[in-house]
Protein backbone atom coordinates (compact mmCIF):
# COMPACT_ATOMS: atom_id res chain seq x y z
CA UNK A 1 0.00 0.00 0.00
CA UNK A 2 1.48 3.74 -1.02
CA UNK A 3 1.33 6.23 1.72
CA UNK A 4 -2.05 7.52 2.53
CA UNK A 5 -2.46 11.24 1.16
CA UNK A 6 -5.04 11.96 3.21
CA UNK A 7 -4.66 11.08 7.60
CA UNK A 8 -8.42 11.79 9.26
CA UNK A 9 -8.33 11.45 13.50
CA UNK A 10 -10.91 12.27 15.60
CA UNK A 11 -10.03 13.38 18.19
CA UNK A 12 -11.52 12.84 21.54
CA UNK A 13 -10.11 14.98 23.51
CA UNK A 14 -11.92 18.10 23.31
CA UNK A 15 -13.99 20.43 25.47
CA UNK A 16 -15.78 22.84 23.23
CA UNK A 17 -17.68 26.07 24.60
CA UNK A 18 -20.10 28.39 22.88
CA UNK A 19 -19.42 32.07 23.75
CA UNK A 20 -21.74 34.91 22.75
CA UNK A 21 -21.23 38.35 23.37
CA UNK A 22 -21.28 41.80 21.77
CA UNK A 23 -18.46 42.63 19.85
CA UNK A 24 -18.44 46.42 20.59
CA UNK A 25 -18.53 46.09 24.52
CA UNK A 26 -14.73 46.46 25.18
CA UNK A 27 -15.05 45.38 29.13
CA UNK A 28 -16.70 41.96 27.94
CA UNK A 29 -13.47 41.89 25.03
CA UNK A 30 -11.30 42.52 27.60
CA UNK A 31 -12.57 39.95 30.07
CA UNK A 32 -12.71 37.68 27.54
CA UNK A 33 -9.05 38.09 25.83
CA UNK A 34 -7.18 38.52 29.69
CA UNK A 35 -8.90 35.14 30.54
CA UNK A 36 -8.06 33.28 26.87
CA UNK A 37 -4.55 35.18 26.31
CA UNK A 38 -5.21 35.78 23.33
CA UNK A 39 -7.27 38.25 21.11
CA UNK A 40 -11.03 37.50 20.22
CA UNK A 41 -10.68 36.78 16.19
CA UNK A 42 -12.33 38.85 13.90
CA UNK A 43 -14.23 37.75 11.24
CA UNK A 44 -13.70 34.44 9.61
CA UNK A 45 -10.66 33.57 11.85
CA UNK A 46 -9.28 31.90 14.56
CA UNK A 47 -6.69 32.56 17.27
CA UNK A 48 -4.60 30.27 19.61
CA UNK A 49 -3.31 30.13 22.57
CA UNK A 50 -1.49 26.91 23.90
CA UNK A 51 -4.16 24.35 24.25
CA UNK A 52 -6.95 26.56 23.80
CA UNK A 53 -8.70 27.85 20.01
CA UNK A 54 -10.80 30.51 19.41
CA UNK A 55 -12.90 30.27 16.09
CA UNK A 56 -15.50 32.81 14.87
CA UNK A 57 -18.58 31.96 14.46
CA UNK A 58 -20.91 34.82 13.82
CA UNK A 59 -20.52 39.06 14.90
CA UNK A 60 -21.30 37.84 18.38
CA UNK A 61 -20.32 34.34 18.76
CA UNK A 62 -17.31 32.55 18.78
CA UNK A 63 -16.44 28.80 19.96
CA UNK A 64 -13.57 28.18 22.50
CA UNK A 65 -11.86 24.80 21.89
CA UNK A 66 -9.46 23.80 24.86
CA UNK A 67 -8.60 19.84 25.48
CA UNK A 68 -11.59 18.20 27.73
CA UNK A 69 -9.59 18.28 31.57
CA UNK A 70 -9.20 22.16 30.90
CA UNK A 71 -12.65 22.42 29.55
CA UNK A 72 -14.40 23.40 33.59
CA UNK A 73 -11.40 25.16 34.80
CA UNK A 74 -11.97 27.33 31.55
CA UNK A 75 -15.60 27.90 31.79
CA UNK A 76 -15.53 28.99 35.15
CA UNK A 77 -12.67 31.63 34.68
CA UNK A 78 -14.95 32.86 31.78
CA UNK A 79 -17.83 32.99 33.90
CA UNK A 80 -16.50 34.79 36.52
CA UNK A 81 -14.72 37.50 34.28
CA UNK A 82 -18.04 37.90 32.70
CA UNK A 83 -20.19 38.35 35.43
CA UNK A 84 -23.06 40.34 35.53
CA UNK A 85 -22.20 41.53 31.47
CA UNK A 86 -24.68 40.80 28.94
CA UNK A 87 -23.32 37.10 27.57
CA UNK A 88 -23.77 33.79 27.16
CA UNK A 89 -21.42 31.11 28.23
CA UNK A 90 -22.27 27.46 27.56
CA UNK A 91 -20.40 24.09 27.56
CA UNK A 92 -20.88 22.01 24.48
CA UNK A 93 -18.28 19.65 24.61
CA UNK A 94 -21.14 16.95 24.39
CA UNK A 95 -22.56 18.61 21.01
CA UNK A 96 -19.56 18.60 18.98
CA UNK A 97 -16.91 15.63 17.26
CA UNK A 98 -13.76 17.42 16.01
CA UNK A 99 -11.91 15.69 13.37
CA UNK A 100 -8.23 16.57 12.19
CA UNK A 101 -7.41 15.66 8.53
CA UNK A 102 -3.93 16.24 7.28
CA UNK A 103 -2.18 14.88 3.82
CA UNK A 104 -1.25 16.69 0.23
CA UNK A 105 -4.93 16.03 -1.38
CA UNK A 106 -7.20 17.11 1.68
CA UNK A 107 -8.01 20.41 -0.33
CA UNK A 108 -9.47 18.02 -2.99
CA UNK A 109 -10.88 16.15 -1.06
CA UNK A 110 -13.35 18.78 0.87
CA UNK A 111 -13.37 20.40 -2.37
CA UNK A 112 -15.66 17.26 -3.46
CA UNK A 113 -18.38 18.24 -0.95
CA UNK A 114 -18.18 22.08 -0.01
CA UNK A 115 -19.07 25.16 -1.75
CA UNK A 116 -16.55 27.65 -0.58
CA UNK A 117 -13.26 28.25 -2.42
CA UNK A 118 -10.54 26.23 -0.77
CA UNK A 119 -6.96 27.59 -2.72
CA UNK A 120 -4.37 27.79 -0.93
CA UNK A 121 -4.86 31.85 -1.60
CA UNK A 122 -8.48 31.92 -0.53
CA UNK A 123 -8.44 29.66 2.88
CA UNK A 124 -4.88 30.02 4.36
CA UNK A 125 -3.94 28.68 7.80
CA UNK A 126 -5.52 31.14 10.67
CA UNK A 127 -9.19 30.35 8.43
CA UNK A 128 -11.85 29.43 9.35
CA UNK A 129 -15.63 29.06 7.85
CA UNK A 130 -18.48 27.49 9.07
CA UNK A 131 -20.36 26.08 5.78
CA UNK A 132 -21.59 22.94 4.54
CA UNK A 133 -20.01 19.60 3.90
CA UNK A 134 -21.74 17.38 1.78
CA UNK A 135 -25.12 19.14 3.20
CA UNK A 136 -23.82 18.56 6.91
CA UNK A 137 -23.36 21.68 8.71
CA UNK A 138 -19.31 22.13 9.38
CA UNK A 139 -16.92 24.72 11.06
CA UNK A 140 -13.86 24.31 8.79
CA UNK A 141 -10.55 25.58 10.03
CA UNK A 142 -6.51 25.37 9.21
CA UNK A 143 -4.32 25.70 11.33
CA UNK A 144 -0.63 25.59 9.53
CA UNK A 145 -1.17 22.30 7.29
CA UNK A 146 -3.82 20.92 9.58
CA UNK A 147 -7.92 21.32 8.68
CA UNK A 148 -9.78 20.96 11.61
CA UNK A 149 -13.43 19.70 11.26
CA UNK A 150 -16.24 20.36 13.78
CA UNK A 151 -19.63 18.74 13.54
CA UNK A 152 -22.51 18.05 15.51
CA UNK A 153 -22.10 14.73 16.70
CA UNK A 154 -25.74 13.34 15.28
CA UNK A 155 -23.95 13.62 12.00
CA UNK A 156 -20.23 12.48 12.93
CA UNK A 157 -21.02 9.35 11.94
CA UNK A 158 -22.81 10.09 8.37
CA UNK A 159 -19.29 12.58 7.88
CA UNK A 160 -17.11 10.02 8.11
CA UNK A 161 -18.71 7.61 6.16
CA UNK A 162 -18.83 10.26 3.66
CA UNK A 163 -15.06 10.71 4.36
CA UNK A 164 -14.59 7.18 4.22
CA UNK A 165 -16.04 6.59 0.74
CA UNK A 166 -15.18 10.21 -0.93
CA UNK A 167 -11.31 9.78 0.72
CA UNK A 168 -11.00 6.41 -1.20
CA UNK A 169 -9.39 7.14 -3.86
CA UNK A 170 -6.93 9.10 -2.15
CA UNK A 171 -5.90 6.23 0.24
CA UNK A 172 -7.29 7.90 3.29
CA UNK A 173 -6.14 6.92 6.17
CA UNK A 174 -8.04 6.95 9.63
CA UNK A 175 -5.34 6.74 12.51
CA UNK B 1 -27.16 28.70 -8.36
CA UNK B 2 -27.04 32.31 -6.65
CA UNK B 3 -24.35 33.35 -4.99
CA UNK B 4 -25.59 35.43 -2.11
CA UNK B 5 -23.66 37.85 0.10
CA UNK B 6 -24.07 37.60 3.70
CA UNK B 7 -23.05 40.75 5.25
CA UNK B 8 -20.56 38.45 7.54
CA UNK B 9 -19.03 35.62 5.85
CA UNK B 10 -19.23 37.29 2.41
CA UNK B 11 -20.29 35.67 -0.74
CA UNK B 12 -21.39 31.76 -0.14
CA UNK B 13 -23.18 29.40 -1.88
CA UNK B 14 -27.07 29.35 -2.49
CA UNK B 15 -27.46 26.30 -0.82
CA UNK B 16 -26.43 28.16 2.79
CA UNK B 17 -29.04 30.31 2.79
CA UNK B 18 -32.46 29.85 3.77
CA UNK B 19 -35.16 32.77 2.30
CA UNK B 20 -37.57 34.98 4.81
CA UNK B 21 -39.74 36.44 2.37
CA UNK B 22 -40.37 40.39 2.02
CA UNK B 23 -38.06 42.45 4.10
CA UNK B 24 -39.04 45.94 5.90
CA UNK B 25 -42.64 44.72 6.96
CA UNK B 26 -43.34 46.34 10.37
CA UNK B 27 -46.10 44.95 13.07
CA UNK B 28 -48.50 47.53 13.36
CA UNK B 29 -48.12 49.17 16.49
CA UNK B 30 -51.52 48.80 17.52
CA UNK B 31 -52.78 45.71 16.70
CA UNK B 32 -56.51 46.19 18.42
CA UNK B 33 -56.85 49.46 16.06
CA UNK B 34 -56.98 47.77 12.71
CA UNK B 35 -60.14 46.17 11.15
CA UNK B 36 -59.85 42.44 9.13
CA UNK B 37 -58.35 43.96 6.07
CA UNK B 38 -55.50 45.62 7.68
CA UNK B 39 -54.82 42.71 9.84
CA UNK B 40 -54.92 40.33 6.83
CA UNK B 41 -52.95 42.83 4.33
CA UNK B 42 -50.59 42.60 7.33
CA UNK B 43 -50.17 38.99 7.53
CA UNK B 44 -50.28 37.57 4.23
CA UNK B 45 -50.33 40.02 1.61
CA UNK B 46 -47.17 40.18 0.11
CA UNK B 47 -45.41 42.49 -3.02
CA UNK B 48 -44.36 39.89 -6.02
CA UNK B 49 -42.92 42.19 -8.59
CA UNK B 50 -41.02 41.98 -11.97
CA UNK B 51 -37.21 43.78 -10.59
CA UNK B 52 -36.01 44.90 -7.54
CA UNK B 53 -37.33 43.28 -4.42
CA UNK B 54 -35.99 43.47 -0.73
CA UNK B 55 -36.09 40.27 0.89
CA UNK B 56 -34.85 38.95 4.12
CA UNK B 57 -32.31 35.56 4.40
CA UNK B 58 -30.82 33.44 7.02
CA UNK B 59 -26.84 32.14 6.49
CA UNK B 60 -28.38 28.72 8.14
CA UNK B 61 -25.20 26.92 7.24
CA UNK B 62 -22.95 29.84 8.30
CA UNK B 63 -23.06 32.69 10.71
CA UNK B 64 -26.87 31.86 11.21
CA UNK B 65 -27.47 35.82 10.83
CA UNK B 66 -30.50 37.20 9.37
CA UNK B 67 -30.04 40.49 6.86
CA UNK B 68 -31.59 42.03 4.19
CA UNK B 69 -31.20 41.76 0.14
CA UNK B 70 -32.11 43.49 -2.60
CA UNK B 71 -32.45 41.32 -5.61
CA UNK B 72 -34.13 41.45 -9.26
CA UNK B 73 -36.59 38.69 -9.97
CA UNK B 74 -35.45 38.68 -13.38
CA UNK B 75 -32.29 38.76 -13.83
CA UNK B 76 -31.67 37.70 -10.08
CA UNK B 77 -28.89 40.15 -9.70
CA UNK B 78 -28.03 40.78 -5.96
CA UNK B 79 -27.18 44.72 -6.10
CA UNK B 80 -26.90 45.20 -2.27
CA UNK B 81 -26.60 43.04 0.94
CA UNK B 82 -26.63 44.61 4.36
CA UNK B 83 -27.03 43.84 8.48
CA UNK B 84 -30.70 44.50 9.70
Amino acid sequence: MSEALITAKVLHDCGHINLRGRRNDAAFVAAVESVCATSLPQALTTAASGDLRIYWLGPDEWSLVTTAEKTAALLAALNGATAGMHVAVNDLSAAFVTLALGGSKVRELLAKGCTIDLHPAAFASGACAHTGLAKAGVLLALQHVEFRLIVRRSFADYLLQWLHRSGAEYGIEFV
Amino acid sequence: MLLIKCPHCGERAETEFSYGGEAGIQRPANPDALNDAEWADYLFNRKNPRGMHAELWNHAQGCRRWFRVERDTVSYLISDSREL
